[in-house]
């Protein structure tokens, strides 16, 4: 087992993964820009490094200065978290040559699934179904309108090395697949320094079902059941859940069937995701993998019981998978909402700053997982999410009036967040039913933008002693 | 507050002829007083905390210990632009490139920092004279961390 880890990551992971390290006996070393002084990480891990300013391009996306902090403080591997350089098969391959255990595929893999083109066309092979769409990159204008028409429209443009959610625009006829092409490409290109783009059908209202995937180095793979994930905005993650609540048990012995198949296919070690799309009248296609642990792992653990970034640190060390598939149970029903610091009523305007107040909610079957306290003050250069509510129980609609509670106890007050916006989803009946789809969030807002106030929505406040 | 903490404290006392000190750092106070007598000290121990979490203190093996000195503006830091280990000398046996007392302006090189096997030169990038050396020679240095005091008027 290791001795001591790099976590090369911050905010509410950098959190989760320490937390693991320590619960091992792994002492930690956490690396930081100079607007993370202040951040959790940095006073939960053993050591700290700071290595760079604010922005992540000149800190966290630092792959020699990270290396450095990593031969400074000794340490054995590094875990990547999730964004940043997770999925950096060239990190991976800098650690690989270190003698530095990358925490997570190997370099190949990485590269194999992070070019969503060739991901395609590997699974296509091995016998798993994707979307129907190009067979590889589409160069001209001229051949995006002739597979356009081909697959035939809603079609969707896709960065080839994008994925999650970024760098995709959809087209219902030729004049806007035009637009969407060449906007594509360009904004490829802008984000990833690679503009190649791939068309595929647009499957209009899908469930997003990913499964999780955990496979050691001797060979074992296994699947830990799915996460619906199908609420999202603009491709962004909102809510997710499960088990999904449309799943059958027969569909979901096939997808996940399937789901073990596309990761063999590129000899897949540690922790990772399929995503695939389920259509209305049951057809489900592979779309990409995730090479890393995904922001919505604890639904899965809080479902089956399994640490998943332990397992992910036991088996870069080497350690076999305790357990078989059979051995694998769902236990409970979980829900997850991810709090952003933005405010929903306002396009979801970012809104950095200081928490003033803050209180969690507690009790049985919830779980927070963040990084934020009282009196933090959230950093304009990352992402916003600030925290991870997972709410879990016997069965869904436990997990849902748990999840409704949870919300009306969890305050937080100095900045805007997405809280009311949860509250809203888990009051809808059609969201209680289990019916929805990638569309909801969108008709959601646009059903509520008249009922509810610009600015000023009152939170409910604890009266406090102090004023 | 590490015994080495509080040596180091003692040492900078009698090398600027000072009389008295006293900080507070994390609910830790401590003075220091020296006399005829010599040294006396007093510390005073946090009370046990109460709502808090319990947040591990960070021994920092990189940062130096933080000893609140009166600002000067005139006194500006040659920092360190990376992570690795900080050399005063380009080899164990050459003298240094930088003491006390050096005036040095934008190009001289006033130390190494090894990164990944490779010595980087580090210019001053300021123009001055140097008063103090605030890391000592072959301890990692991370970003951002002070590395030369330079008087620069």
């Amino acid at each position: 087992m290791f001795d001591k880890i790099l976590i090369a990551n911050r905010g509410e992971i950098a959190v989760r993964i320490i937390r693991a390290c320590k619960e091992l006996g792994i002492r930690t070393l956490a690396v930081y820009s100079q607007a993370d002084e202040e951040s959790l990480h940095v006073q939960l891990a053993d050591e700290a490094i700071c290595i760079g300013p604010g922005p992540s391009s000149e800190s966290y996306l630092k792959i020699d200065r990270i290396i450095s902090a990593a031969e400074v403080g000794d340490v054995e591997a590094i875990h990547p978290g999730y964004g940043f350089l997770a999925e950096n098969a060239h990190f991976a391959e800098v650690c690989e040559n270190c003698n530095i255990k990358f925490i997570g595929p190997s370099s190949a893999a990485i590269r194999a699934m992070g070019d969503k083109v060739a991901a395609r066309d590997t699974v296509r092979k091995a016998g798993v179904p994707i979307v129907p769409g190009s067979d590889g990159p589409v160069d001209t204008e001229a051949d995006a309108l002739k597979i356009a028409r081909q697959i035939g429209y809603p079609v969707i443009v896709k960065a080839a090395a994008g994925g999650g959610g970024r760098g995709m625009r959809v087209a219902h006829n030729d004049p806007s697949l035009v637009k969407a092409f060449h906007t594509a490409r360009s904004e490829a290109e802008r984000a990833f320094a690679n503009g190649a783009v791939y068309i595929e059908k647009y499957i209009e209202s899908p469930h997003h079902i990913e499964f999780q995937i955990l496979a050691d180095q001797k060979g074992k793979m296994i699947h830990l059941g799915e996460r619906d994930c199908s609420l999202q905005r603009r491709h962004q993650k909102l809510l997710e859940e499960s088990p999904s609540p449309i799943l059958t048990s027969d569909l979901r012995k096939k997808m996940g069937k399937a789901a073990i198949k596309a990761a063999q296919s590129v000899d897949y070690v540690n922790a990772g995701t399929i995503e695939m799309l389920l259509d209305a009248t049951g057809q489900f296609y592979f779309i990409e993998m995730n090479t890393r642990i995904q922001v919505e792992h604890p639904v899965t653990e809080e479902v089956t019981g399994i640490d998943i970034v332990k397992e992910q640190i036991r088996i870069a060390a080497g350690e076999e998978l305790g357990y078989d598939q059979k051995e694998v149970e769902f236990q409970k029903a979980a829900i997850e909402c991810r709090i952003n610091a933005e405010n929903p009523f306002s396009n979801f305007q970012p809104c950095p700053g200081r928490i003033d107040f803050l209180y969690t909610p507690g009790g049985h079957g919830v779980r927070v997982d963040t990084h934020v306290y009282a009196g933090y003050v959230i950093p304009p250069h990352y992402d916003s999410m600030i925290a991870k509510l997972i709410c879990y129980g016997r069965d869904r609609r436990t997990a849902m009036d748990r999840m409704a509670r949870a919300l009306d106890e969890f305050l937080i007050r100095g900045v805007s967040t997405t809280i009311p916006l949860h509250k809203l989803i888990l009051k809808d009946p059609n969201f209680r039913r289990g019916r929805y789809s990638t569309s909801f969030v969108d008709r959601l807002l646009a059903a509520t933008q008249p009922l509810v106030p610009a600015a000023n929505r009152e939170e409910p406040t604890l009266k406090t002693q102090a004023a | 507050m590490e015994l080495e903490q509080i040596k180091a404290i003692i040492v900078m006392m009698k090398e600027n002829d000072l009389s008295e000190f006293s900080m507070e750092q994390d609910g830790l106070k401590i003075r220091i007083k020296r006399g005829p007598e010599g040294f006396q000290q007093t510390v005073s121990l946090p009370p046990p905390p109460v709502a808090a979490p319990a947040l591990a203190p960070r021994s920092d093996a990189v940062a130096a210990p933080s000893i609140p000195v009166a600002v000067d503006p005139d006194i500006k830091y040659i920092t360190s632009p990376m992570v690795g280990t900080f050399y005063r000398a380009p080899s164990p046996d050459a003298p240094p490139y930088a003491d006390v007392g050096k005036t040095v302006d934008e190009e001289t090189v006033v130390c190494i920092i090894e990164a990944m096997k490779v010595m980087n030169e580090i210019k001053a990038e300021i123009k001055g004279v140097i008063v103090d050396i605030l890391v000592e020679n072959a301890k990692p240095v991370e970003f951002g961390q002070k590395l030369f005091a330079v008087r620069v008027k």
